[in-house]
């Protein structure tokens, strides 16, 4: 039986790969990104499925789902042209992809899905640092965090459960890690960035207050706050919180390994291994 | 197609090479066959991305425009213009 044995929070800015090209392997973000790559390693990973909310790239706003997950053996990425970030073909596993959208669906999630597809920096930019060989096939399930409505926080984590049953009615041996792509407050290319940068963090203490509800187990708490008006005041892409609130769903109630905060760009690095 | 015709043409310019270079070197010409208000084409033209946010474009897209330094925008004009807009507590204009 294939079993969910660890679960990641992961930032994406596009601009990190080139950052840490300039500034070499001490650099701050080498380090926190280093940091979850031996993690990773150590639990022996045979697939990740990454909640993400794609920025406008795979999808566009003539269709654009709410989720969606992606069935192929294989894409494409990046296609947004981030800065010194590789074209990579990530290997993935179709029929897991089929799967677990089935048994979702069984649930009563109307996941939707992309077939022969790229993704942007959101799921590369992870891949890019923790698995750069991309020797482990990743399975994107997208969820919209970006354009208003959003789905709800309760539902994104209901949908973790989901899909921890899906992985779990896998009859095959498998070792899945699941992880939350994403920020907690960032506006990009807003009215609410900071003078002279591309990008801003409009609310730093919903940040820090998340970080703390992590830290602490206090899911339920951070479900119930995080409303989409709390969402939408962190910032205009506030709503990949989601994908972190899915991942936390799927790995059930667990203690973190460790949450580290980098609260000038609004987001974590987080680790829960218990296997 | 109003307001989805800019948002779209600001993806091709992140996309679409060739558009990018098109808007580049005479965005007037590049822009003349899309379907845009004559509004939309003004605002794109002067680079008055704080406008544009205030008719419903999207701003992580408009961000390709001074990403690619396109209708005379650049990082600081963009974001002076943009951080102009006054903005309730979720980001919708207001008056």
């Amino acid at each position: 039986m294939a079993q969910i044995v660890a679960g990641f929070g992961v930032p994406h800015t596009p601009i990190f790969p080139h950052f840490v090209k300039r500034d070499g392997p001490d650099c701050e973000i080498a380090k926190l990104f280093g940091a979850q790559k031996e993690q990773l390693a150590a639990t022996r990973p045979d697939l990740i499925i990454m909640f993400d909310t794609d920025h406008l790239n795979t999808f566009f706003l003539d269709n654009l789902p709410i989720f969606a997950i992606g069935i192929d053996q294989s894409f494409k990425a990046p296609n947004d042209e981030p800065r010194d970030v590789p074209n990579y073909v990530v290997p993935s596993m179709r029929d897991v992809a089929v799967h677990v959208r089935s048994a979702v669906i069984a649930a009563g999630f109307d996941v939707g899905m992309t077939q022969n597809y790229s993704v942007d920096h959101s799921v590369t930019v992870p891949l890019h640092f923790l698995t750069p060989d991309m020797k482990v096939p990743v399975i994107p399930f997208f969820v919209s965090g970006h354009v208003p409505p959003l789905p709800s926080a309760q539902r994104c984590h209901a949908l973790g459960q989901a899909v921890r049953h899906a992985v779990e009615s896998w009859a095959a041996s498998l070792r899945v890690v699941i992880m939350g792509s994403g920020s907690f407050s960032l506006e990009v290319g807003g009215p609410r960035m900071a003078p002279g940068r591309s990008d801003g963090v409009p609310d730093p203490d919903w940040a820090m207050r998340v970080v703390k509800y992590l830290e602490e187990q206090k899911i339920d708490r951070l479900i119930v706050e995080a409303t989409q008006r709390q969402l939408l005041k962190a910032g205009n892409v506030g709503g990949e919180l989601l994908n972190w609130i899915a991942m936390l769903g799927a790995i059930g109630h667990r203690k973190p390994t460790y949450v580290a905060p980098q609260m000038e760009n609004g987001h974590a690095y987080g680790v829960w291994r218990w296997n | 197609m109003s307001i989805f015709a800019v948002n779209h043409l600001c993806r091709e310019v992140l996309r679409d090479h060739v558009f990018r270079a098109a808007m580049k070197s005479d965005p007037a010409k590049a822009l003349a066959p899309l379907d845009l208000t004559d509004d939309e084409k003004q605002k794109l033209l002067a680079g008055d991305v704080g406008g544009l946010y205030r008719m419903g474009v999207n701003a992580f897209l408009m961000n390709y425009l001074a990403r690619f330094e396109v209708c005379g925008l650049n990082l600081k004009a963009y974001n002076e213009r943009m951080r102009a807009v006054k903005v309730d507590e979720v980001g919708c204009p207001v008056p």
